[in-house]
């Protein structure tokens, strides 16, 4: 198969299945990511040598994935509204059809053309693109009244959760499944130092730093014990502690210490038990307050943490101490032969991990201003891990494609896809499926299909890091190689 | 002089590793467990009869443990794998033996004579079923990673393990009578399991004859879980101690290339280890449904952690040590159960297996193995 029409394919699924279950305004939107996707996917698969080569080939990427969008639209429009009684008037959901198709074709032309340019001027121009859609996201969302914002940023902290993983996971191949205990630890922190929980209020851009510090310092702690340990004895130990972390938090609210008769504390509430803390206060800037009910400040805030992080991260990859952590992750005994001192890279592996969680962990305190132990449970930690996984271990890019790919299908997929079911149900007198909630009842099915169908079929992710795949597939390599060999011997 | 100042060198650059983490694991003891353990302590001996209490109630969680750890060090001693789905396993055949028990309308009414054989032919389905389950889950989710990084089938067996959990959220949406449980009707809500065996206290008489300090419970429950679990532990230990089969496993476990050129077939034995752990995680599943009186879908993580923390107390892979580590498991959680409190098990259990892993990687019983990377 040409290689643009199947990189308009695979970019059109993404458009096909948003519009599918969404319907509505979005279709503009899923046009614009399914062309800016299949453009980027024809353009890795090829090499463009012009911004005209790079035009062409975005043009016809973006068409084909713009008719699957289209395709998705009419499906919806003509066929699945009319099922769950939803009047459509055909000539809007034309235009709709016809919006996702030419918004496709703009997003390829121009993601095309971006890759066009000599480098590192493409590069740098991706970047931008992607930089200016993100940047005016917020915007399109109210333009096209598609109300996501609030959705959107969960996503958001999720995302920069899976950078930090990513560290700890992907660059220093520590498996680590008791990640969200490092959220928790930043959400408790953020709790106690700026609620009424202690009465202690500090600034908001104090203690976002103060939790990544405790977060980091847990790293430490919580890294010490684990360090003669490795594979899946680390991962369980690691599981251990993510679940510890929560336990605490619902059991630490009647603290009462006493040593020899002698009692320091007693009935002390340090975490607020199962209830959690609430009201955490939010943040103020130049005396503008953050406000729940206007999530666009919010969206930018996160959005420059995550900048300020993958600015960070990659910087850390490129130093002295993520090359120690790739030496690490190849061959423990092989880098402490050169001369790397594997605990203190190990630590520094957990230590930073935690960091981008203790980040996250202080914005979703200040964001949702109430916390719970049963929100950091393990299920967060599989989550983040799915993430991680289904984008590309130790890729910056992947893990955020893979990132947005789970939360997009946990928080709008499923329950737009009950939406439907439901809807399509609603005539039937098949009782039980009309009880299921789709919201809640397929989620850990999704998650838990996603790690296994990907160790299946793709262990190095979608946008795999190019040395992880080389491992992964040393196999297939390796016998090409003696086929040539073998090949070279029979020519002679 | 030269030659001995680069042995000094590299006499630095020897990583203290387990100093490292005794040190760490020291510090956390005193700053956290040192006082009240001591507190315990004091109860302990103080009140003897409820320690006792406690005992008894530990030596029930502790068969059933074993009977799910069995699991984990059958496929570990193999694989080297740890079937992380292994606890939904156990879930899943908790659902399985109530589904028929809701099929053959057993209730706490039907005479013996029928309920009897009923419930042992439900113990076989449902070993029956779970083994099937288990093999299946080798088949598709890890065989094809035999070969890749070690923790690609481990990442597999987490996700088999969250689409176990999700099936067992969904089979609560059926509507058996016997599904309709004490919680509410909806799916997540616990599901009750009639009560087929007498509740009936066997160490009653005990008080009448040495008084008030002697009331203990120990009920025909108890006795059942004891019996069926015991039977199949030294059933499956006499199996791989005396069989040829069983000298297969054993085989393959030590070394799978030199055991596949003595021709034995690998993939079949493997598969047997998944459909033993199988067959004994349904046991487990249907006894302890008995047991509690309920079902839920969530049952699988907690009871999959004291397993494993018990295979690995034991000595994982060690068929011996998993029965051990099980009743060990089964007794300090039934202690922290009373003495610290139900909602800290968990987290004590942790923290035992975060010890054994730290300062003794082999367990009690375990041979001196390497770990491997």
């Amino acid at each position: 198969m040409n290689s643009r029409i199947r990189a308009g394919l695979i970019g059109g699924i993404f458009g096909l299945l948003i519009s599918l279950v969404s319907g509505g305004q979005i279709a503009y939107l899923a046009g614009i990511i399914a062309g800016a996707i299949a453009s980027q996917l024809a353009a890795q698969e090829e090499d463009v040598a012009s911004v005209r080569a790079g035009i062409q080939l975005g043009l016809r990427a973006g068409l084909v994935a713009g008719a699957l969008t289209a395709l998705g639209v009419f499906i919806r429009g003509f066929l699945i509204n009319p099922l769950v009684n939803v009047s459509a008037d055909a000539s809007v959901v034309f235009m709709l059809g016809l919006g996702g198709l030419v918004m496709a074709g703009v997003a390829g032309v121009v993601f095309g053309a971006i890759r066009g340019l000599p480098s590192p001027q493409n590069r740098f121009g991706t970047l931008l693109a992607f930089g200016l859609l993100a940047v005016a996201y917020p915007f399109l969302d109210s333009l096209l009244n598609l109300r996501f914002m609030n959705e959107v940023i969960p996503v958001l902290i999720f995302i920069l959760m899976a950078l930090g993983l990513n560290i700890v996971v992907g660059y220093a191949g520590l498996l680590d499944l008791g990640y969200a205990a490092f959220f928790a630890i930043g959400a408790y922190t953020t709790g106690m130092l700026a609620s009424p929980h202690f009465g202690i209020s500090m600034p908001f851009w104090i203690v976002i730093w103060i939790a990544a510090a405790v977060a980091a310092l847990f790293g430490i702690l919580l890294g010490a014990p684990t360090l003669p340990l490795r594979g899946d004895y680390l991962a369980i130990v690691t599981l251990g502690f993510g679940e510890i972390v929560p336990i605490a938090a619902n059991n630490l609210d009647n603290v009462t210490i006493s040593i020899l008769g002698v009692t320091l504390l007693e009935n002390f509430d340090l975490t607020g038990g199962p209830r959690g803390i609430n009201p955490i206060n939010r943040p103020s800037l130049f005396g503008y307050a953050f406000e729940p009910s206007q999530p666009i400040p919010w969206y930018f805030l996160i959005l420059g943490l995550i900048v300020f992080s993958i600015f960070f991260i990659l910087r850390l990859r490129n130093s002295r101490l993520g090359r120690a952590w790739s030496a690490m992750r190849e061959d423990e005994l092989a880098a402490s032969a050169m001369g790397i001192n594997l605990v203190r890279t190990k630590l520094l592996a957990f230590a930073m991990g935690a960091t981008f969680s203790g980040f996250a962990g202080a914005f979703y305190g200040s964001f949702i201003s109430a916390i719970t132990p049963a929100s950091f449970g393990f299920d967060v930690s599989v989550i983040l891990l799915c993430m991680v996984i289904l984008g590309g271990l130790g890729n910056i890019t992947g893990v955020i494609l893979g990132g947005l790919i789970i939360q997009f299908a946990d928080r709008l997929f499923l329950p737009q896809l009950g939406d439907v079911v439901q809807g399509l149900l609603q005539n039937s007198n098949i009782e039980v499926l009309k009880e299921i909630n789709f919201k809640t009842d397929f989620r850990t099915m999704l998650f838990g299909l996603t790690l296994v169908i990907m160790m299946l079929v793709r262990p190095e992710g979608l946008v795999p890091n190019e040395r992880r795949r080389r491992e992964l597939h040393a196999d297939d390599e390796a016998t090409a190689h003696e086929r040539q060999t073998l090949y070279d011997a029979e020519q002679a | 002089m030269a030659s001995e100042a680069v042995g000094s060198n590299f006499q630095k650059r020897v990583i203290p590793w387990r100093t490292i983490a005794r040190v760490a694991l020291v510090v956390f003891f005193v700053l956290f467990l040192a006082v009240p353990l001591f507190n315990i302590l004091v109860q302990m001996v103080t009140n003897p009869q409820l320690l006792l209490r406690q005992l008894l109630i530990g030596l029930t969680n502790g068969a059933y443990i074993a009977l799910i750890a069995l699991g984990y060090t059958l496929v570990y001693g193999i694989v080297e794998l740890i079937n992380f789905a292994h606890g939904e396993v156990y879930m899943i055949g908790a659902f399985f033996s109530l589904t028929l028990v809701g099929l053959f309308s057993l209730s706490d009414e039907t005479p013996y004579a029928t309920r009897i054989p009923l419930m042992l032919l439900i113990l076989v389905l449902t070993m029956l079923a779970t083994a099937l389950l288990n093999a299946a889950i080798e088949r598709f989710a890890y065989r094809r990673l035999r070969n890749a990084p070690r923790l690609a089938p481990l990442i597999s067996a987490i996700g088999v393990s969250f689409v176990l959990q999700n099936v067992g959220l969904l089979w609560g949406y059926l509507r058996f009578p016997a599904f309709n449980g004490v919680m509410g009707s909806n799916a997540v809500a616990p599901k009750s399991y009639p009560q087929l065996i007498p509740n009936d206290n066997l160490l009653a008489p005990l008080e009448g004859v040495f008084g008030e300090a002697f009331r203990l419970r120990f009920t025909t429950k108890d006795l059942v879980v004891i019996v069926v679990s015991a039977t199949l532990l030294i059933a499956l230990y006499t199996f791989v101690q005396r069989t040829k089969i069983g000298k297969a496993m054993r085989a393959t476990a030590q070394d799978r290339d030199a055991s596949a050129l003595m021709g034995i077939d690998v993939n079949r034995t493997i598969t047997l280890a998944f459909l033993l752990g199988g067959a004994l995680a349904g046991a487990a599943g249907m006894l302890v449904g008995m047991y509690n009186g309920t079902v839920v879908y969530t049952l699988g993580f907690t009871a999959g952690l004291r397993s494993f923390t018990a295979a690995v107390l034991g000595g994982i892979g060690n068929i011996l040590g998993a029965m051990l580590g099980g009743l060990l498991i089964g007794l300090i959680s039934a202690l922290s159960d009373q003495y610290i409190s139900t909602e800290w098990t968990n987290a004590v259990v942790f923290g035992i297996l975060v010890i054994i892993l730290v300062l003794r990687p082999n367990g009690l019983l375990g041979e001196d193995v390497q770990q491997k990377a």
